[in-house]
């Protein structure tokens, strides 16, 4: 799994692809963490390449979100596929994490 | 071999969840007549109950065999570990949206028909079933 990192309008966006899982979730949840302390709050997390997430990859982006929204930032996610949607909406964690359709949503929308 | 059954036998590492991922995409090339809702949330439950022994299996990497079955109404699968007897604690109440963590067993709860944890000669057996569409 790669993190390709990017910028927007002052929005930091992370773009993950393949499984978001026990092994890749603490290299993305430690990617966060790294932003957010190096003073950029507002995280995109794109989706669009991952095919499959499980509890741990939902754990590291409640964590993400938690951490960001700690230094008053926020962090959403885009781009999310029909298995990633399904699984926030079974656990609802759709309450707090509305998957955005695009990165542009998610930023334009800030 | 009919083409409905299968085995993978391996060991309760990350790569072994790599192994049961494969497996599962080739059950869905196999069978086109599978709703890929279905397959897609099985999968979903049964690498929740894998990552379940991979984490909390002891001793750590015990090996373990899964097989499964494409039955007309159901997806049935057992996956087996030759470990300690695990803490069976089967959760079925979604944790606050802001837990990091315990979210696995009951997201598998949520996707099955059934689920059931036992202890049988000194093996675990973890047993998953779901329905599959329209076959209710």
């Amino acid at each position: 799994m790669q993190i390709e990192q990017s910028e927007r309008d002052g929005v930091v966006v992370l773009a993950t692809s393949g499984r978001f899982n026990m092994v890749s979730a603490p290299r993305i949840k430690a990617r966060i963490d790294e932003t957010v302390a190096a003073g950029n709050a507002r995280i995109v997390v794109d989706l669009a390449g991952v095919d499959f997430i499980d509890s741990s990859g939902l754990g590291a982006l409640i964590g993400g979100l938690k951490t960001a929204r700690q230094a008053s930032g926020d962090l959403r996610i885009a781009a999310a596929g029909d298995q990633v949607v399904t699984v926030l909406k079974l656990t609802n964690l759709d309450r707090i994490l509305t998957p955005f359709d695009t990165v542009e949503a998610a930023v334009d929308g800030w | 071999m009919d083409g409905d059954g299968y085995d993978l036998s391996g060991f309760a590492v990350p790569e072994g969840i790599e192994e049961l991922h494969h497996l599962l995409e080739r059950v869905g090339s196999d069978h086109p007549d599978l709703d890929g809702g279905d397959l897609m949330l099985f999968e979903t439950a049964v690498i929740e109950i894998a990552n379940n022994v991979v984490e909390h299996g002891s001793p750590p990497g015990v090996g373990w065999r899964f097989t499964l079955d494409v039955l007309p109404d159901r997806l049935e699968a057992t996956l087996s570990d030759d470990g300690n007897a695990h803490v069976a604690d089967l959760a079925t109440e979604m944790p606050g949206v802001d837990a990091e963590s315990g979210r696995g067993l009951p997201l598998a709860h949520a996707i099955l028909d059934e689920i059931s944890y036992q202890r049988v000669d000194d093996i675990n057996h973890w047993h998953m079933v779901r329905s599959r569409a329209g076959s209710s």
